[in-house]
């Protein structure tokens, strides 16, 4: 049994890697373009964002390739050994790369699966990532595999990839979104969405709930929408100074994602905490932020000291 | 003659053009930059986010991480002409002048291209500075005036152009030796129909002289069918960029006039019965917005903030033939500080453009 679970693993990660870059190629072809800030290249500065994609594409196609043609008695041994070694780290990495990314940049889909993973990440991104990670880890040391030899054994095979598949799809954001594909849907990004749906969904909401209190009056000092988010901003107050209360709300139909912060109402500064406000994710990665930094310090982009950076719109005569 | 109705009316996201505005614009700025920034970073870091930073006073942000790149864009000053001589631009008020010296290769516009010092005092002057030297001027533009509206009255030599609900009615004036040469971008300059002119300022009219392109067949109330988008809009859009007048405007803001802005804010176009879509399927953006404004012809970029609607802009059609033909649509319309940045010449209208949202 265990034997056969294993077994399984190769085809199915084999087939997510070459439906992941299959999808980055269709996104490709569509915007001709690999620039766009979408998974784990959003954390690198512009000019590296397209040879980082085109890279993690060349890799999933390598791996899952390798991955089908190594199963057998072809290729058995230290090859194998290399693909599924190859495929563990990958999404060791990825489920790395995706918790910073849901750190830094939680307005940014996981681009897994190209334009279908446009929902920021969730921890159903997240599962999925460490499952096909451990799915490929069991794949190490796995002899060649051979047909099954009889009826009972194909079927059982066919059981356990049919339940993993279900468990994928259950982790899966990017299947909603390609059923609502199959008929034609506005993308969020043009969709017209009353500002009264975006409020009830965040009164709805265990942000709302928890945050509330906060809040110095009913009437939102401002709100306005951005590509698939609206801003909510109330009046607040925090140790004795004015404060607002910011929530983002993603423009979904159903159990929009919702972040919050406190900022000073007169510098715009963020406060740093928020009484009774959710962890963003089980692990602290701050850890990690430190080489961020230096990343893009290399990288020549790391910004200066911008505490001197005025809130106004900038001049031509600034320049 | 007819005359301008006078009448106007504003909403939240075609708030006046004033410090208002630009407040609007930053906090909003920073308070996206609070959310999508973890606070403990913030902390961290014990500084303001740096994605809503904008460029200072000493210029030192590196290029490609603030709005603009101060080592490459050029600089505009707009003043009034108080002198002029072969070597010597003086601009200003009494009492605050500046003063730019006038190479060989300087080039000045006043309905034509023209010496630099043909330009006259009293003329309302923009004033491209070179990359190298804020003192020296690089090109000059004198009384140029744009006009892009809907026509709403005519007369034998006259248009009414109505440019948004947010903007006072303004009268073009087409002198017949201008007419052919308008008429052949501009067929039909009936009521209904769009029109964007390029002239010269006379008080409160344009002297309109040129085409700034070519008419959409179509009236303005009846914009073709957008096409269905489906999947997501890209992160980059192509098209075309324009620039509008300052009227209410600080000259010298780098902003743009988005054609887009969320219907639910509330503006005074939908109130006046205009279409709710463009002709392009934007994304829906807000004031404080940032775009990356790209000119495909000079390869220059930069972070604009969006600092209005660009009611009219939405409804053409056109394309941008710069360099190249230009996808259909208006992308941007830009203020002059920025299409200036940008490496667009003004008499020519737009530049083929592309804009990437979201960064």
């Amino acid at each position: 049994m265990l034997i056969a679970v294993r077994e399984v693993q190769i085809p199915l990660v084999a087939v997510m890697l070459l439906g992941g870059c299959s999808a980055k190629l269709l996104r490709i072809t569509r915007t001709g373009s690999m620039d766009g800030a979408l998974g784990p290249t959003a954390l690198f500065p512009l000019r590296l964002r397209g040879p980082l994609a085109i890279t993690v594409c060349a890799i999933e196609l390598g791996l899952g390739l390798g991955l089908i043609l190594t199963a057998g008695q072809l290729g058995a041994g230290t090859s194998a050994m290399c693909m599924r070694l190859g495929a563990c780290l990958l999404f060791l990495v990825a489920t790395s790369a995706l918790f910073e990314l849901r750190a830094t940049r939680p307005d940014v889909g996981c681009g897994c699966f190209g334009d279908f993973s446009t929902a920021p990440v969730s921890i159903r991104t997240l599962a999925r990532s460490a499952l096909l990670a451990v799915a490929a880890l069991s794949t190490i040391g796995l002899k060649p595999i051979h047909p099954p030899k009889s009826s009972a054994a194909a079927l059982l095979l066919l059981a356990i990839l049919a339940a993993e598949l279900v468990v994928l799809g259950v982790l899966s954001p990017e299947l909603g979104e390609g059923l609502v594909r199959l008929g034609y849907a506005e993308p969020c990004e043009l969709r017209d969405v009353p500002t009264e749906r975006t409020m009830a969904a965040l009164r709805r909401s265990k942000y709302w709930r928890r945050l509330s209190g906060l809040i110095a009056s009913e009437t939102p000092a401002d709100t306005w929408r951005e590509l698939c988010w609206r801003y909510v901003v109330y009046p607040s107050t925090y140790m004795d100074r004015n404060a607002e209360l910011v929530f983002a709300v993603f423009l979904r139909q159903r159990r929009p994602t919702i972040h919050a912060a406190l900022v000073d109402a007169v510098t715009g500064e963020p406060l740093p905490m928020l009484p009774g406000q959710p962890a963003r994710g089980w692990l602290n990665l701050a850890w990690l932020r430190p080489v961020n930094v230096l990343a893009a310090r290399l990288a020549g982009l790391a910004a200066p000291d911008t505490a001197s950076a005025g809130p106004d719109i900038p001049f031509s005569s600034d320049l | 003659m007819p005359s301008a109705r006078a009448d106007c009316s504003c909403c939240d996201r075609c708030a006046d053009a004033g410090g208002a505005e630009g407040a609007t614009a930053a906090r909003r700025r920073f308070r996206k930059a609070a959310i999508f920034r973890p606070q403990s970073e913030a902390a961290y870091r014990g500084r303001r986010p740096t994605t809503a930073g904008v460029i200072n006073g000493t210029g030192s942000l590196v290029p490609g991480n603030g709005f603009a790149n101060p080592a490459e864009l050029p600089r505009t000053v707009t003043g009034t002409v108080l002198d002029v001589s072969p070597h010597v631009l003086v601009v200003g008020e009494i009492g605050c002048e500046q003063r730019f010296i006038l190479t060989a290769d300087a080039v000045a516009w006043r309905g034509s291209l023209l010496e630099p010092a043909a330009v006259r005092q009293g003329d309302r002057t923009v004033i491209r500075l070179h990359p190298s030297n804020r003192n020296v001027a690089d090109r000059i533009w004198a009384n140029i005036g744009r006009v892009t509206g809907i026509i709403t009255e005519r007369s034998a030599t006259t248009l009414v152009v109505d440019e948004g609900a947010t903007r006072e009615p303004q009268v073009v004036t087409i002198q017949p030796r201008h007419l052919g040469r308008i008429l052949v971008r501009f067929p039909t300059l009936e009521p209904g129909f769009l029109v964007d002119i390029i002239g010269l300022r006379r008080g409160g009219e344009l002297d309109g002289m040129i085409p700034a392109t070519s008419q959409p067949a179509y009236p303005a109330n009846r914009l073709p069918t957008p096409p269905l988008v489906s999947g997501h809009v890209p992160d980059s859009i192509s098209g075309s960029a324009t620039w509008h007048e300052p009227r209410d405007e600080p000259p010298g803001v780098l902003g743009v006039a988005y054609p887009a802005l969320d219907p639910e804010t509330g503006c005074a176009e939908d109130a006046a019965g205009r279409p709710g879509h463009g002709y392009m399927r934007l994304p829906y953006l807000a004031v404080g917005s940032v775009l990356r404004v790209k000119n495909d012809c000079t390869g220059k970029d930069c972070l604009v903030p969006v600092t209005r609607c660009a009611s009219m802009a939405r409804l053409f059609n056109d394309r941008c033939v710069t360099c190249g033909t230009s996808p259909r649509g208006r992308i941007a319309d830009l203020t002059l500080a920025s299409f200036i940045a940008l490496g667009g010449e003004l008499e020519r209208g737009c530049f083929n453009a592309t804009i990437t949202i979201g960064e």
